[in-house]
């Protein structure tokens, strides 16, 4: 016990003493998704990325070079979204030399080789809260002198996305960027709920299937955050809302044609690396239409669907599932807004939201393919 | 002096068959009376969902497909109809074989769970699920259950390798069984370890198992299984029971033990490893499923193996019932409710029980 304080004391000692060494950096006192009040120098030169998809909002702050303070993160990025990987390794090759931390969505690492990296500071992500606490890595780290924090794009999406962003441009040091990102998006939000709000139209009831196809189990899908939210704020009704617990569950494929959904919307995305030749949609950046529509057409015959109002009108949708994972999301929304209702928001291009988005703030260029509909046929 | 003990022999032998006569009529009525019970929880099994259906609109879907809408019918036949069917058969494939394990291997705790069958077949499957892994080419679709089946017949002819080895006694293949469980689910942590978080998911929602999965092709093949082992078990009813007595008895009886034993082994692993390939590792039933039919019909193989099927079957299809009423509207996986529905019934027994059952 004298001992583990005696450490932190010294260890606090080069912290301090480190800090007053490095010019021009301060600090400052952040508060994270957790509601943790974390101490860091600011703005930090190596970060560990917990998931690599932080990426997406990284490139965002650093569009010169998103990898520039990237010291380590976790190897999820090429398999889960091998399109955007793709792209990035393209423009920034030297993002494959990069260590990396294996272990699942726990987001377990290995605190001699964070330590090794000597980083600034170790953005994990909030489902990790469980096992790194009880791993107690927060201890570890901080003996080094190094902070933990925590965000979130998944979880919580709704409330979460905006204070993960600032937090990250306070961070960065780009603040300003940041904050232009969040009004920016926050205005692009508007543009739907406003008008959902104004016009206050029927809402139509929505499934959305998690993966689908992923795996022969029907039907995965998201209670009252993430996608389910999404919905809401689309002007539907998320029929999983009062049927899933937390964000991600599963339904009885039976519930499907008991509650007898408007409208149909199927996450997808190139899983080749995970399912082989599975019955997944790939939607995804420069993916080939015609094959998802393919693919989403062949879902809709399995049993759950027969005779479901949306197969019946065809209003069966694929959207990019990494939507779920990333401060983009609202460029979903506005997709969603429109399949909804398309009469409202007959003007609303989210097409060109996205392009918008990747030409003001990322370092890649547009590609479309991010959603299909059968509807897109009539 | 001479006729009166013969007369007393005659009717003692009267008495002992009349007293045999009635036990057997009991055990014929206690197998008539789980057979009902499993018909019922079937029939409510069929009946109950998240689309409400009338019981005449139920009972029209079942006898007239082609009268009602199709919606009606396809939710009774696609879904309602393979997830039922498909817990009785897997329930009683399970039970039985659990129940020819602990006989063969004379050993309460013998499971395809404990011989680590089910483990192996996990970890085939999620080598299948996180990584798109074919252990042996097959069709996409098919891929995790054969992966999972080709890993549950390697443990079983691991286990049978080292059982012909000279000296292996039963209590050896029991600890080398649990010694698989222990390697298969290292093995197993390992794949979740490396699986991204979508896969993990698959992963862990498998391991729990869940009858959701079940189609008629699937249910085609377990029930073909079961209909093809049960027979075969049931011709060397005498030979098993024999077995329960004592190896050198039934070696005596002129019972080629070790033989019999590999077969039976051989045949319990494929009985093992068809449904857990199919549905995911549905716990318990293995294990509860026989000692409750040993509870109350004895060890008698002729009533033995029937009640083990029957009353494996029993529990799978109520808790079928009981995932879907616990939650109305998901699937909550039916692995867990087995195990919270059946230990409790299965601990009143053993605490209930007048006799020794083992």
């Amino acid at each position: 016990m004298n001992f583990h304080k005696l450490a932190a004391g010294a260890a606090a000692i080069v912290a301090v003493l480190s800090t007053t060494l490095v010019a021009g950096a301060e600090t400052v006192t952040v508060t994270d998704v957790a509601g943790r009040e974390v101490e860091v120098d600011v703005p930090v030169d190596r970060v560990i990325l917990g998931e690599g998809r932080q990426v997406y909002l990284v490139a965002a702050l650093d569009p010169d070079d998103p990898f520039k303070r990237v010291v380590g993160w976790r190897d999820d990025f090429k398999s889960a979204d091998p399109d955007n990987y793709a792209f990035y390794l393209e423009k920034f090759p030297q993002m494959e030399e990069l260590p990396t931390f294996g272990g699942f969505k726990d987001g377990t690492f290995d605190v001699e080789q964070a330590v090794s990296l000597e980083p600034d500071v170790v953005i994990m992500n909030i489902e990790s809260r469980q096992a790194t606490e009880d791993a107690r890595y927060i201890e570890k780290l901080a003996a080094a002198g190094v902070p933990l924090v925590y965000v979130d794009f998944r979880e919580h999406p709704f409330t979460n996305t905006e204070p993960s962003m600032r937090l990250f441009g306070k961070l960065f040091g780009e603040e300003e960027r940041a904050e232009e990102f969040i009004a920016w998006r926050a205005a692009e939000i508007r543009r739907v709920t406003d008008v959902i709000e104004k016009a206050n139209p029927q809402r139509p009831a929505v499934f959305v299937e998690r993966a689908g196809g992923y795996s022969d189990d029907c039907c995965m899908s998201f209670g009252d955050d993430n996608f389910g939210k999404f919905v809401e704020m689309a002007g539907g009704t998320n029929i999983a809302k009062d049927i899933i617990p937390g964000t991600f569950g599963t339904v009885n494929p039976e519930q499907i044609i008991a509650s007898d959904p408007d409208q149909i919307i199927v996450t997808g995305g190139w899983w080749e690396a995970y399912v082989p030749g599975g019955a997944w949609v790939g939607v995804g950046p420069g993916r080939d239409q015609a094959e998802a529509l393919r693919k989403l057409e062949e879902l809709t015959e399995r049993p759950a669907f027969t005779g479901v109002t949306a197969v019946e009108n065809g209003q069966v949708h694929a959207i990019w599932h990494q939507f779920y994972n990333s401060p983009y999301q609202f460029v979903a929304i506005q997709q969603m807004a429109k399949w909804l209702h398309p009469e409202l928001f007959a003007d609303l291009d989210p097409e060109a939201t996205f392009e918008e988005l990747h030409e003001r703030f990322l370092p890649v260029a547009y590609k479309p393919g991010h959603w299909v509909s059968l509807s897109d046929g009539e | 002096m001479a006729s009166e003990r013969a007369i007393t022999a005659t009717v003692e032998t009267a008495g002992g068959r009349g007293r045999y006569r009635a036990l057997v009529w009991r055990r014929q009525l206690i197998l008539a009376g789980l057979g009902a019970a499993l018909l019922f929880s079937l029939c409510v099994d069929l009946a109950l969902g998240p689309a409400r259906y009338g019981l005449g609109e139920v009972v029209r879907a079942l006898l007239t497909p082609d009268a009602v809408p199709q919606q009606v019918r396809v939710v009774l036949w696609e879904i309602r109809m393979p997830v039922a069917l498909m817990a009785v058969v897997v329930g009683a494939a399970l039970s039985v074989a659990g129940a020819q394990m602990q006989t063969i291997l004379n050993n309460p705790l013998a499971s395809p769970f404990t011989l680590g069958i089910s483990a192996a077949a996990s970890f085939g499957a999620a080598l299948a699920l996180a990584f798109g892994v074919a252990l042996i080419p097959a069709a996409i679709a098919y891929v995790v259950p054969v992966n999972a089946f080709v890993m549950a017949m390697l443990a079983a002819l691991l286990i049978h390798l080292l059982s012909v080895k000279r000296g292996v006694t039963v209590e050896t293949i029991v600890l080398l069984g649990i010694a698989l469980v222990f390697t298969f689910n290292a093995l197993l942590a390992l794949v979740q370890f490396f699986a991204s978080a979508e896969a993990l998911a698959a992963v862990v929602f498998w391991t729990m198992g869940s009858l959701t999965k079940a189609t008629w092709p699937k249910l085609a093949v377990t029930t073909f299984v079961l209909a093809a082992v049960l027979p075969v078990f049931a011709r060397r009813a005498w030979a098993l029971t024999a077995l329960r007595l004592g190896e050198d008895k039934a070696a005596s009886f002129g019972i080629k033990v070790a033989r019999l034993r590999m077969e039976t082994l051989m045949l319990v692993s494929l009985l093992a490893a068809i449904p857990v390939a199919f549905v995911g590792t549905i716990g318990f039933i293995g294990l509860v499923g026989p000692h409750i039919a040993r509870m109350i019909i004895g060890e008698d193989q002729r009533f033995f193996l029937p009640a083990s099927a029957l009353s494996g079957a029993l529990i799978l299809s109520a808790s079928s019932v009981a995932s879907k009423s616990l939650v109305p509207g998901t699937v909550f996986p039916i692995g867990i409710v087995t195990s919270l529905i059946g230990i409790p019934f299965f601990i009143s027994l053993i605490l209930s029980g007048t006799r020794r059952s083992w």
